[in-house]
């Protein structure tokens, strides 16, 4: 087995009357991205905070590289982007992380040549203008977002923990961090991020996990989930005979669920129902098919499934 | 402990850089020094134009006795002046003696009320044979109830009856005016268990001075921990340090860190105070003004000096720890001053009883507040500053000052911990008895 990363086991969190967080475990190999995934109020940011050490969990172990989360200097070795970002606004950016790289034990010295390297990487020191020396608080929330983000990754963490990291980017930013976690990866870092966007999930991840209500529905690699919980799904996209459409698509014999995309649908067809069967009869129905396609289902489709099933509130597993 | 020092120099210098800390630094002693003096300077210029000299003197003895008091109520007051101003004494305009028959005093009298009434005048002596027979003499005026201008009339017309019957038993009248004004000065000294140990009147001062200052700096500092705290939990840039420090270590250093900002400050104030005393004095000449007396502090004892930093180190750690949970219960700033209100009532309820403490140094009131720990960091300092404090009470102040100390710190970490990650409404006191013992 391939050393951990992460492992977490058996670990519970309560509030007051409900619990946030019940009987968690999963297991995050080195070197890969995970996605923790769940709509919100899963229980991701507490499972997030629990692994940072920031709150303590009631039951379960937590360690990381093989040590239990609260042993000395292991937090030096994990870096954190929280949800909620934030970071001192009347300081200066250069002080502001040079005081995060402190913070994890890198001297200031060679914390001064990294945030050098960062910040011309993320085009926040050209030879015009060098924003280091600005106010946090002079700076546009794009480049401040682009400060919270080396400051996560200044003291060179082997694990990378990103709680929602998609939520509030412009595009250019957002492709900047696939760009980055990737290279993270390539160089041999462990990447764990929440998401509720499936699509950067499918794109990203190598393993997922998906929580709801504060217990894990299903985890292991992509290709496993996806293999685990497809192979009877089709994508389909046809012009005209709307009406007798809908009717075969009601007919719960054949099809389980149907998620309309608009350009096309995505269907999940029964587990022993025939796809030559769908095609036949949209045939016969007279719709015009441009596109019959057995595909596996997106993670989306998986997660709708799975937790969809299980009661998220109308409206919270929204998809992007 | 390198995390610890991490945090410690960052609220250090990020405030210690601040222009806030700057001018409060360089005008917080201009502050002080303007707020002593000015009602000193004020009541001095009040003087200049002495009500007592606008006054009208009734004579009605038939022994010009009124311009006799005019003569010493003049003679006094430049005496009082020059002690003050030392030249440009001589401005007050004389006293107005007006003599009536005893007939006439009732509407000379009435006249004169209406002056007053219509403030051309403030009061009038009215003196009459009762004064010459009875030494009895009667004032009316709007300063009647200044307790040290009725001093001066009274010793007036005292000087005044003396001077006449000086003359009526056959002193020469030169040497009359020498015979009367025997002026007696009183020097007070406190004497305590160990001897004597300076003026009354300037430990009492200094006391005062002592009080104020720890006041207002726990005041000062204990705000601006709670504004950090608050600062840190709206930016939400406290989950970023608490993935790096534990909550216990960021609120130690915060308040050291201020802390340390205080005292950096207190230094500077004592290093000025220091050179202005030692060259204060060259420089008023250099630059041809007279130089002041040389201000003479009361010794401090090795011991109070001790009790001052250590009363000025527990105190600043209780409040500042107190109102660092408040600043992690809180989410606005307009939220902060509401919960900080019952914080800062414990803080003022030392300071607004500093004057009956002052006038009673070992009563029970003054015994006990030296002695709660909410109020001994600023109170125990100031007794000790005027009277010996008995050991044991000492002892009892700061041994419960410290385990004040111990819990507030202990109750606010716990706060601090829970708070700085929640949002949404303020806990109730239920729900902060919850933080606190699953903390």
């Amino acid at each position: 087995m391939t050393e951990l990363a992460l492992d977490i086991r058996g670990v519970t969190k309560r509030y007051d009357q409900h619990t946030a967080v019940n009987a968690l475990s999963l297991a995050v190999p080195k070197g890969a991205v995970y996605g923790l995934l769940g709509p919100n109020g899963a229980g991701k940011t507490t499972t997030i905070r629990m692994i940072l050490n920031i709150i303590a969990p009631d039951e379960g172990t937590i360690s990381i590289f093989g040590q239990p989360s609260n042993s000395n200097g292991i937090m030096d070795r994990v870096g954190y982007l929280p949800e909620e970002r934030g970071l001192y606004k009347k300081m200066q950016v250069r002080r502001v992380l040079r005081f995060l790289a402190e913070l994890k034990g890198v001297s200031a010295k060679v914390a001064d040549q990294r945030i050098d390297q960062w910040m011309e990487r993320l085009s926040l020191k050209t030879p015009e203008k060098d924003w280091g020396l600005a106010k946090l608080e002079e700076l546009s929330r794009g480049m401040q977002q682009k400060v919270q983000f080396i400051g996560t990754l200044l003291h060179d963490p082997e694990l990378v923990i990103l709680d929602e990291p998609f939520s509030g980017l412009d595009p250019i930013n957002a492709q900047a961090l696939k760009d980055t976690v990737v290279d993270l990866k390539k160089s041999g870092h462990t990447v764990i991020f929440s998401t509720h966007l499936m699509d950067n999930a499918e794109r990203l991840c190598d393993s997922v996990c998906i929580i709801a209500r504060g217990e894990k529905v299903l985890d292991g690699t992509v290709a496993a989930v996806k293999a685990e919980h497809g192979g009877n799904n089709v994508a389909l996209s046809v012009a005209g005979g709307s009406e007798l459409i809908s009717k075969i698509f009601a007919d719960h014999q054949l099809v389980e669920r149907v998620d309309d995309s608009n350009r096309f649908f995505e269907i999940a067809l029964q587990k022993d129902a025939d796809p030559q069967s769908l095609l036949r009869r949209l045939v016969e129905a007279g719709a015009v098919v441009q596109r019959f396609e057995l595909v596996q289902p997106s993670l989306h489709q998986i997660f709708l499934e799975k937790v969809g099933a299980t009661g998220v509130e109308v409206g919270m597993s929204g998809h992007g | 402990m390198a995390k610890l020092w991490v945090v410690i120099k960052r609220e250090y210098l990020e405030r210690v850089r601040s222009k806030w800390f700057i001018i409060s630094t360089v005008f917080g002693p201009l502050f002080f020094v303007a707020i002593t003096i000015v009602p000193g300077y004020l009541t001095m210029q009040g003087m200049k134009d002495s009500q007592v000299s606008d006054l009208r003197i009734l004579d009605a003895t038939g022994a010009d006795l009124g311009s006799r008091v005019a003569d010493r109520l003049k003679k006094m007051r430049d005496d009082r002046l020059s002690k003050m101003l030392g030249d440009d004494a001589a401005i007050v305009p004389p006293t107005v003696v007006q003599r009536v028959a005893p007939t006439q005093l009732a509407d000379a009298e009435s006249t004169a009320t209406r002056l007053v009434m219509q403030k051309v005048t403030q009061g009038y002596l009215v003196l009459d044979s009762l004064t010459l027979t009875k030494q009895k003499a009667r004032y009316a005026g709007r300063n009647a109830s200044s307790l040290a201008e009725m001093e001066m009339v009274q010793g007036a017309v005292r000087e005044a009856l003396l001077a006449n019957k000086l003359q009526a038993e056959g002193v020469p009248p030169s040497r009359i005016d020498s015979i009367t004004r025997v002026r007696v000065d009183l020097a007070t000294e406190k004497i305590d268990e160990r001897g004597r140990g300076g003026s009354g009147l300037v430990s009492a001062i200094f006391g005062f001075i002592i009080a104020f200052l720890l006041y207002m700096m726990i005041m000062l500092y204990g705000q601006n921990v709670l504004r950090g705290v608050l600062e840190e939990k709206m930016t939400r840039v406290a989950e970023v340090v608490m993935s790096s420090v534990k909550p216990d270590i960021l609120l130690a250093g915060k308040v050291i860190g201020v802390g340390a900002v205080g005292l950096t400050q207190q230094l500077v104030w004592f290093a000025s105070a220091a050179l202005m005393a030692a060259y204060g004095t060259q420089m008023m000449n250099a630059m041809g003004k007279p130089g002041m007396p040389p201000i003479s502090l009361p010794p401090i004892s090795p011991l109070l000096m001790v009790c001052l930093v250590l009363f000025f180190l527990f105190g600043y750690v209780f409040y500042s720890s107190l109102f660092a949970a408040v600043g992690a219960m809180v989410g606005s700033q307009e939220e902060a001053q509401q919960a900080a209100q019952p914080v800062i009532m414990l803080l003022v309820s030392s300071i607004i009883l500093v004057q009956p403490i002052m006038l009673n140094p070992n009563g029970k009131l003054a015994v006990v507040m030296s002695i709660l720990p909410f109020t001994s960091p600023v109170i125990m300092p100031l007794r000790m500053s005027a009277v010996q404090v008995p050991t044991a009470e000492l002892a009892a102040s700061l041994i419960l000052v410290a385990l004040a100390c111990w819990a507030a710190i202990w109750v606010s970490a716990r706060i601090y911990r829970v708070g700085l990650l929640m949002t949404g409404k303020r806990p109730s006191l239920k729900e902060l008895v919850k933080w606190i013992r699953y903390a």
